[in-house]
């Protein structure tokens, strides 16, 4: 993978382990992946295969008992790279770049605003400690934000509290807030997964707004695969913590080269292919994170497994940005290419 | 909010009503001629039983028990409480003469549980699983289980027996008056009176807090960039404070009843010590007048709570 | 594979993650699931220590007149405010009678009156509780009206109040107990059977068409047992609170019977305070080491049986 400079964060071999009740779960176990400026990056996989963690990782906002235990996560700034994973949890530094630099959003807008205060003090509340606007330019820009992200009436709203909100009109405060100081990334886990299916496309279509007028990066944490292909420029697929597969979206959409990723996409309805299409859900259920398998993590459940899955598969390059994570990818790329 | 405090109101005058018509039962059904604790105690010795079979008349004891309870509550509402047994003296003039320095003992107590525990709560919950999270809460836990008088009596033999810094008692000297001479005399009783709610507090904030920030809002303000005491304070703490203001408001009976007998351990001149000694003489008239306005500090309170949560918390306040 | 320049500086909490890491490592493969409850057993040791103490002062005052050497009541004109010595171990009290015996024996009508009255209420409160909260209508409205007006009284003062009235006596403080405490217990119960009612398994068994009584307390009510016991332990130890207050008023249990309230009556007295410590200041720690006893073992129950309370 060549460093182009239109990288806005690199990760590399991440490995963040998350030790709750005395036990060790290897939440992350080695994973890679770029998020290019002004490009949006999707990342799928069933729920509970580490997709929040690596968000947390990024933002450094992981549970107290867990440790990012190898690997670097690189924010690629305008002064110059940082060194994520080596600043302090919850010091100066990593702060100036929360919020600022990186921003983020969450899958419940209903709970992440806090209710005691109005839309517009938390968001007056990050331009405080980020920007140098004056009190009355900060009402001003609450009031323009909330005016850009769609919300009728921001004069008036920016004065109330989150739970006079719809659900929708939440997360858009949310973004609201995490784009007032004009990120250079913008993380959204899974931002739409509590609204209803019309609100979700407007949030989208809003995001994706966002990120051709003001050249955002977005990492975005989803396991809707009908919104990879509406919205991703490069895809990392994920499961158990490791990334099984990546690319740019036409080619692991169209030639997936992993198992999972085929499994992810068979088990999903295509509009207008009509009803006679066949779904199929991918067979088991995810390992207990506390007994992870040591080789392959989808040998369990893959239809492809030979006796090499009990070994770890290294990670391959398929082409120059196509990567996969399995010992069987030759044979799917001959399939693939057919 | 107007409209808020109105509602609130009418839903405790039933409340009141069937808790003074209580009262009044239990002032007819108890040993005692009604006419004796309604007339000052020297004109009822003086009186022959013809004159006071004409006052009974006159008072309505003749009358059927519901008109009976409402010349007693008329009265009740203008300030006549009718008269103690003992000594005769009227109970608005014992409210009047007591009220003060049993208000200055819990207004002191609920200030000092309140500070005291909502900031060790915090600090307990702040550092979770720490040292000083599991001393305090063993110490939490002594002062809920050790009786609040014994707490008294080990006050008084070491700081007024042994050390001699503080007063054993009482509220003042006769002569000194001041406030500053006062307020030696309120330090222990206030202190002991407010260990007990103190503690249930602190335990109450400290899990309050926990639950307010695991809160996902939480996690939103560390990811807005927001230094530490910023999101536990502005973010945590004042999100816990709500539930916290709500126990303290269903503590306080229990300050109420507590202050009933640490009144009698530091002999402290308030309604309590009075109630004490009216229950011991089985001074009846006094002994439910004191229970009357009991609950009606209570209700009182209850009230003030709920005003207090909706200012508080926007929820409340415009979600109804 | 670690960067020499960028290094955290080592916490001990570091320490504690590489001991569970290598743990996990040299597990890796074998199912292990015992170290969950372990821990848990152990987290719960303050609940372990609580209930041996509770066990030791019940039985010690169960079987006072075994290990007590002399008798409670009866006055020893020669020796008359003693300090602890081998033949008195607590010492003896103004009368002359031994503390340690008043003690033990005390302990039996205080535990009595705390447990008795807080059975006694848990049983009306679950009783009436259990019932109309499933059941619900006037008779769940009138319940729950006699239950504020119980509940708007500061309890010591209503508990005065029908002192008062009824007299002093041991039977009478436990029915004045129960009568002032069953409203917690009742009102807990009955919010717990108003979620139950919600629950699936309750909708099914009503379409079976078993009666209300039936599923109210056979299918239900064990279901909301945990919160219960908590409340039991919790009331027992205030009924205990409350009787040794009242008794130190000398409002509560006649005096003539020794109990711990009782016996501390005597420190009204500034002289005794003072001079004799021995007199006030063992029952006082007995009283507040049951107490404590007993709440460690409820903190224990909740959490035990609060599943939201993990890890
Ligand atoms: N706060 C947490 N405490 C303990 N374990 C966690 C926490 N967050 C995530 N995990 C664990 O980390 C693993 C990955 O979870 P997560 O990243 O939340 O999955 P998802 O892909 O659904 O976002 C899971 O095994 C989960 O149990
Ligand atoms: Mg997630």
């Amino acid at each position: 993978m060549e460093m182009g400079n239109d990288v806005a964060l690199s990760v590399r071999n991440l490995k963040t382990y998350i030790y709750t009740n005395n036990r060790c779960n290897r939440a992350l176990d080695g994973v890679s992946f770029e998020i290019r400026q002004g490009k949006t990056l999707c990342i799928v996989g069933e729920s509970g295969c580490g997709k929040s963690v690596t968000a947390a990782s990024i933002m450094q906002l992981l549970p107290t008992l867990s440790r990012i235990e190898d690997g670097e996560i690189t924010y690629h700034g305008p002064d110059g790279p940082v060194r994520i994973d080596a600043l302090e949890r919850d010091g100066a530094k990593m702060r100036a770049i929360r919020g600022k630099e990186i921003a983020m959003i969450f899958q419940d807008p209903m709970t992440a605003l806090n209710p005691v205060y109005s839309i517009g003090f938390q968001i007056k509340e990050m331009l405080r400690y980020h920007t140098s606007l004056g009190r009355k330019d900060r009402h001003s820009k609450a009031i323009d934000l909330l005016r850009s992200m769609g919300i009728p009436l921001p004069e008036r709203r920016v004065d109330e509290y989150p739970h006079l909100y719809s659900g929708g009109m939440r997360q858009r405060a949310m973004i609201a807030i995490a784009m007032s100081c004009n990120p250079r990334i913008l993380i959204a886990d899974e931002p739409t997964t509590a609204l209803d299916v019309t609100i979700q496309a407007q949030i989208f279509e809003l995001m994706d707004t966002l990120k051709r007028e003001n050249g955002t990066a977005i990492m975005l944490i989803t396991h809707d695969m009908g919104v990879v292909a509406e919205l991703a420029d490069d895809v990392a697929v994920m499961y158990m913590g490791n990334i099984v597969e990546a690319g740019p979206v036409g080619k692991v959409l169209r030639k997936p080269v992993h198992p999972y990723t085929r499994a992810l996409l068979d088990s999903i309805p295509v509009l207008g292919r009509g009803k006679d299409q066949e779904i199929k859900a991918i067979p088991g259920q995810t390992p207990d994170p506390y007994n992870r398998p040591t080789g392959c993590q989808f040998a369990d459940r893959c239809a492809y497994r030979v006796s090499a899955c009990d070994e770890m598969p290294p990670e391959t390059m398929v082409a120059d940005d196509h990567r996969v994570m399995c010992w069987r990818y030759q044979e799917f790329m001959a399939d693939a290419a057919e | 909010m107007l409209t808020y405090i109105a509602r609130r109101l009418l839903t405790l005058i039933p409340m009141v009503i069937v808790i003074s018509f209580l009262i009044y039962l239990g002032l007819e059904l108890t040993p005692g001629d009604a006419v004796s604790h309604m007339i000052p105690p020297d004109a009822y010795g003086s009186m022959d039983e013809d004159r006071l079979q004409e006052l009974r008349e006159s008072l309505g004891l003749g009358k059927p028990f519901l008109v009976r309870y409402w010349i007693w509550i008329s009265g009740v509402l203008q300030g006549d409480f009718g008269y103690s047994l003992a000594g005769g003296v009227p109970i608005s003039k014992i409210f009047l003469d007591r009220l003060p320095a049993t208000l200055e003992l819990s207004i002191a107590a609920l200030l000092i549980s309140t500070v005291l525990g909502s900031i060790l709560g915090t600090i307990s919950a702040l550092t979770r699983g720490s040292l000083t999270d599991q001393s305090l809460t063993v110490v939490g836990m002594l002062g809920v289980s050790i009786p609040e008088f014994f707490f008294g009596l080990v006050a008084i033999l070491i700081f007024a027996l042994n050390l001699e810094w503080l007063p054993v008692g009482g509220r003042t000297l006769p002569g000194y008056d001041s406030f500053w001479d006062r307020l030696p005399h309120l330090v222990m009783p206030a202190m002991v009176l407010s260990i007990m709610m103190t503690a249930g507090v602190m335990r109450y904030a400290r899990s309050s807090m926990l639950d307010a920030l695991s809160r996902d809002f939480i996690r939103t303000a560390r990811s807005k960039g927001m230094p530490e005491w910023r999101v536990n304070i502005l973010h945590g703490f004042r999100v816990a404070l709500t539930p916290v203001i709500v126990l303290i408001g269903f503590r306080l009976p229990v300050l109420i009843g507590g202050s009933v007998i640490i009144e009698q351990v530091f002999q402290w001149p308030g309604i309590g010590k009075e109630f004490v000694s009216a229950v011991r003489s089985q001074d009846y008239p006094l002994v439910m007048m004191v229970a009357l306005f009991s609950v009606l500090a209570v209700l009182v309170a209850s009230l003030i709570v709920d005003l207090l949560t909706a200012i508080i918390d926007p929820r409340v306040r415009l979600g109804d | 594979m670690t960067d020499a320049t960028v290094t955290r500086p080592r916490t001990r909490r570091d320490a504690q993650f590489d001991r569970i890491r290598d743990r996990e490592a040299k597990l890796a493969g074998t199912t292990q699931r015992k170290g969950r409850f372990l821990s848990k057993f152990l987290n719960n040791r303050l609940a372990v220590i609580g209930f041996a103490i509770f066990a030791v002062i019940c039985l010690m005052s169960l079987f006072a007149p075994l290990i007590a050497q002399h008798d409670p009541m009866s006055p020893n004109l020669r020796a008359i405010a003693k300090p602890p010595s081998a033949e008195h171990w607590f010492g003896t009290d103004k009368t002359g009678r031994d503390i340690f015996a008043r003690v033990l024996y005390g302990g039996r009508v205080s535990i009595l009156v705390g447990l008795g009255s807080a059975l006694l209420s848990a049983l009306i409160g679950v009783i009436i509780g259990v019932y109309s909260g499933y059941v619900g209508g006037w008779l769940d409205w009138i319940a729950m009206r006699i239950s504020e007006i119980f509940m708007s009284f500061p309890q010591i003062i209503l508990v005065l109040l029908l002192v008062a009235i009824l007299g002093q006596s041991l039977v009478n403080l436990i029915v004045i107990f129960t009568l002032t405490g069953w409203g917690g217990i009742y009102r807990m119960a009955r919010a717990r059977m108003l979620s139950i009612r919600e629950e699936e398994y309750v909708q099914a068994l009503r379409s079976f068409g078993l009666g209300p009584a039936r599923i109210a307390y056979k299918h239900m009510l064990p279901n909301a047992l945990g919160p219960i016991m908590v409340n039991i332990t919790l009331s027992t130890a205030a009924f205990i609170l409350q009787e040794a207050g009242l008794s130190f008023l000398g409002l509560g249990v006649p005096l003539s019977i020794p109990t711990w309230g009782n016996i501390l009556n005597a420190a009204q007295d500034l002289r005794v305070l003072e001079q004799n410590w021995w007199i006030w200041l063992p029952v006082g720690a007995t009283i507040s080491l049951f107490v404590l006893s007993v709440n460690f073992i409820g903190d224990g129950l909740r959490d035990a049986t609060d599943p939201s309370q993990q890890g």
